[in-house]
């Protein structure tokens, strides 16, 4: 019988047999001797990479069959090999922020019966993009495949692409009008989509009829099914090469063996303790066409995050004090919250030995409920989840680097990842038809710095280890806008001895359409959405839109006159108002408006990451070479770091050693009569807060956290000596 | 076993070996004496006598001063008790109006004051910039680090502390 496992257990018995054993025995599986390993340490180690590159191997072809620029251009897929309860054994490279929410996945088909009803059968294919059941949010689309072994479940092989466009009520993956579940696009709720290797043509026809932009979609899932089938047959290939009892057993020594590895790499690379930190994020939408009223326009959402390392080196990340979920589309799954922990494992900590679930069970997510980390209402929105979980495990990592430079790994610290804001289309194309999609160059901003160099110019995002921009050409290839400039944004890096990583900015004109909607998502407004470290500034994150409608760019073109090609460096004049005449837009947050039509231009930046450490240390010889790349302005290299630029024969800038020791020492002695101390401001600061003296969105913050959160209201009190409750929620019960 | 002698250890932390040189540092298996070898080199930087216990940010570290563990600076100047929050004891400059948040971001748009501050933590010996918070108005000052010393030494370094 194809449809049942051979084990005398059932799937769901054995998954909750396997949960009790890692209860009780606090192992994975109950394995509590990685006896296989001990016997022969080289065939583990050698059948694992085998395993691994699997998967690497079938991502790579998969990549190939997929028409989406974003899953061939920038690679926004991962694949992955699970065992039969749904644990990842062995996963490739890519977006592995999905391969424990795959996990859950597999879980959840499991815990509700699915052997029973659909039926789990070999040939069979599941997919999801339910982030409630296990992904981050709707375009992450995943297929599941199960192994069958001679007529056992043994495994099964998983793939996720993100699809850039989803259908919903705005164009492309990351829906930022939606505000709740239902217009979020289309949802495939852990469905079965195809069976005999073969997606049904009824479950095509369904994305045919309900995306903008079906190609992506469905030519993703024939490559996410190429992929799992690739991995499959390899498997079962394996198994016939090293005996199915010896696969049982290995592939879940494998896990343990990773949960294992985490925790010592977490003795050996950190410091036990309590670590803490905190970041923000704006949402303004107030007279944004679109937006319904269903709360409150703007929002200012604060993300504290305490992380316990104990001595036995399992990390714990506790949330609470953050903000409600809301009626917006940021919203994020516990799955979700998951993924971003992985992933940033992955990135630095769990760089060698077996990567896979392993690492996720040597951790802890403490997600309190009714907060956007852990909605308590299953309606609520999750398309841009990534706005606040990005910055969320930005403060991961400069918890953990806190860790890695008081061991003395200072090579490993590093500031952290920012928001990288989307820009999301739809409409007419270049060639006359219907299209949607979203532009993936978002997947290569500025990273963080760290605490021994600059951090990566334009090369890093949070969820893709693999960050690329892509070509430009093959961008223009797919949307009704042709650059006119992508440039890298001057002082986009935190400011500090080591600067941030610094981003770019596009400039479009957008050419052969009638009617272009544009819309952007995950940027922050009015607030920092990172840090720095060590004594280093955040990046500038809060940027603004501009946009020239009706411009006369042709005329100027014909003319052979001078463009603009970036927003230039004066915040309060772009040289698009300098040198381009029409109709000038400056809109801060998401940028939703009415359609766009040939002869507009409209430009998008993405951000860069924090600095480390005191801007008075910055090396003045590498930021001259900085200011003269133009990752750094004049202004910032005297301004902000001290440091005096003379130029030289040929004009370029060159540092003034003697006048920079000069200048410095006035700035540190400027500093010293600057400031006052800690003690006498919050004496000051204490009358304001009595009063509650704050803009009505941080009042509505406070009011919040407080609502939810006792640790956060005794805090509060006990840090400003006042009653917090009756301060913010007066009226309330103390 | 990987190891690495002090003094490229000590250039590894200012920042100045080469970077293919870092590059095989970061890949390679990490070097398990690495703790008391960058412990040697802060306290081959410091002017002062007080034993380093634990680096807690670049020019911050937890040492031993008589029977008290403190946080010291570089410079020498002390926080007090390593347990208690070294910023309540640091000066401070609020970054808290448009004017103040442009000379940090002179060509950048920039956060709305009544939304967002900065906070400059500064020694206030030697002006050593040691953290910044980006912070809404009201917001406590955080603690960032409180290290497990004991357990750190005991059941990780296995040395006495």
């Amino acid at each position: 019988m194809l449809d049942k496992p051979a084990s005398a257990l059932r799937l769901r018995e054995r998954l909750l047999d396997s949960e009790r054993l890692m209860e009780e025995t606090g192992c994975y599986d109950g394995i509590t001797e990685l006896t296989l390993r001990n016997q022969d340490p080289l065939k583990f180690e050698t059948l694992h990479t085998k395993l691994r590159a699997y998967c690497v191997s079938a991502r790579e072809m998969a990549r190939r069959i997929s028409a989406s620029p974003g899953v061939r251009e920038v690679g926004e897929m991962v694949v992955a090999i699970y065992t039969p309860e749904g644990d990842a054994i062995a996963l490739s490279n890519g977006i592995m922020v999905h391969v424990h929410t795959m996990s859950r996945f597999i879980k959840w088909m499991i815990k509700n019966n699915y052997e029973e009803n659909p039926k789990i059968r070999e040939g069979d294919i599941f997919a999801n993009n339910d982030a409630f059941i296990g992904t981050v949010q709707v375009p992450d689309v995943m297929d599941v495949v199960p192994i069958f072994h001679e007529g056992t479940l043994v495994g099964w092989a998983g793939a996720v692409c993100h699809e850039l466009e989803a259908g919903g009520i705005t164009p492309g993956g990351d829906v930022c009008l939606a505000q709740e579940r239902f217009t979020e696009g289309l949802f495939v709720c852990a469905e079965k989509i195809g069976e005999n290797d073969e997606i049904r043509r009824d479950y095509v026809i369904r994305c045919e009829r309900n995306l903008r932009m079906p190609i992506y979609w469905v030519l993703d899932e024939k490559a996410k099914v190429a992929s799992c089938i690739d991995m499959r047959e390899s498997v079962k290939q394996l198994i016939s090469e090293i005996g199915l009892d010896y696969w049982m057993k290995v592939s879940k020594e494998f896990i343990e063996e990773g949960r294992r590895a985490q925790l010592a790499r977490t003795r050996q690379l950190t410091v036990p303790g309590i670590y803490r930190g905190h970041t923000f994020y704006g949402h303004v939408t107030a007279g944004k066409p679109g937006f319904q009223l269903l709360g409150d326009p703007d929002w200012l959402y604060n993300i504290p995050i305490e992380m316990e390392i104990t001595t036995d080196g399992k990390i714990t990340m506790d949330f609470e004090g953050t903000q409600p979920w809301g009626y917006h589309s940021m919203n994020c799954t516990p799955a979700g919250m998951d993924g971003g922990m992985f992933v940033t494992l992955t990135q630095h900590m769990n760089f060698e030995g077996l990567v896979n679930d392993g690492a996720w069970m040597a951790t802890e997510l403490k997600l309190p409920h009714g907060t956007w980390t852990n909605p308590d209402n299953e309606m609520v929105a999750t398309a841009t989840s990534w706005a606040l979980l990005l910055p969320a495990y930005g403060v991961f990592q400069r918890l953990l680097s806190r860790g890695f430079v008081a061991r003395g790994f200072v090579e490993e610290a590093f500031v952290g990842q920012v928001n990288s804001p989307m820009i999301e289309m739809g409409g007419e194309s270049q060639y006359g038809t219907p299209f949607g999609m979203a532009h993936f160059e978002c997947a290569a901003a500025g990273s963080g710095a760290l605490a021994i160099a600059d951090g990566l110019d334009t090369a890093y995002v949070g969820w893709n280890p693999e960050s690329d921009m892509g070509n430009i050409e093959v961008w223009e290839q797919s949307m009704p806008m042709v650059y006119i400039g992508r440039s890298i944004v001057p002082n986009s890096g935190g400011a500090g001895k080591y600067r941030g990583g610094c981003s770019f900015v596009s400039t479009w004109l957008i050419n052969k359409t009638s009617h272009l909607r544009l819309h952007t998502s995950e940027h922050s407004s009015r607030v920092f959405d990172n840090g720095g470290m060590c004594g280093g500034y955040p990046a500038p994150t809060c940027q603004k839109h501009r946009a020239v409608r009706n411009s006369n760019i042709h005329e100027l073109a014909a003319k052979g006159a001078p463009l603009a090609h970036a927003p230039g460096i004066d915040p309060h004049v772009s040289d698009y108002e300098k040198n381009i005449g029409g109709d000038h837009v400056l809109v801060e947050g998401p940028y939703i408006t009415s359609p766009h039509k040939s002869g507009d231009i409209f430009s998008h930046s993405y951000n860069g990451g924090g600095g480390y450490g005191d801007v008075l240390e910055r090396d003045p010889i590498k930021t001259a070479w900085d200011v003269e790349n133009g990752y750094l302005t004049r202004e910032a290299a005297i301004q902000i770091f001290g440091i005096v630029l003379k130029d030289d024969a040929d004009g370029y800038p060159l540092a003034d050693i003697d006048a920079t020791v000069e200048r410095r020492a006035a700035m540190r002695k400027d500093r010293l009569a600057k400031a006052i101390p800690v003690s006498d401001w919050i004496a000051a600061e204490r009358g304001r807060v009595e009063k509650a003296d704050f803009a009505p969105e941080v009042k509505k913050m406070y009011a919040s956290a407080i609502k939810l959160s006792s640790r956060f209201t005794r805090d509060f009190s006990d840090f400003w000596n006042v009653d917090a409750k009756s301060i913010f929620m007066p009226g309330a019960k103390p | 076993m990987t190891s690495y002698s002090k003094e490229v250890l000590g250039d590894l932390a200012a920042g100045k070996l080469p970077w293919p040189q870092t590059r095989r540092i970061m890949s390679a298996y990490k070097d398990d004496d690495r703790f008391f070898k960058m412990v040697a080199v802060y306290q081959d930087r410091v002017a002062w006598k007080d034993p380093i216990l634990l680096p807690v940010s670049d020019h911050l570290f937890i040492c031993q001063s008589g029977d008290e563990r403190i946080t010291r600076c570089e410079c020498g100047h002390s926080f007090g008790d390593y347990r208690k929050n070294w910023k309540l004891k640091a000066a401070i400059i609020v970054r808290n109006t448009e004017e103040a948040l442009r000379e940090i971001y002179p060509n950048s748009d920039i956060p709305d004051p009544r939304w967002m501050e900065i906070r400059e933590f500064i020694c206030p010996q030697c002006g050593t910039m040691h953290e910044v918070e980006a912070a809404a108005p009201g917001y406590p000052i955080v603690h960032d680090f409180q290290p497990d010393l004991e357990g750190f030494y005991r059941e990780w370094l296995g040395k006495p502390l």
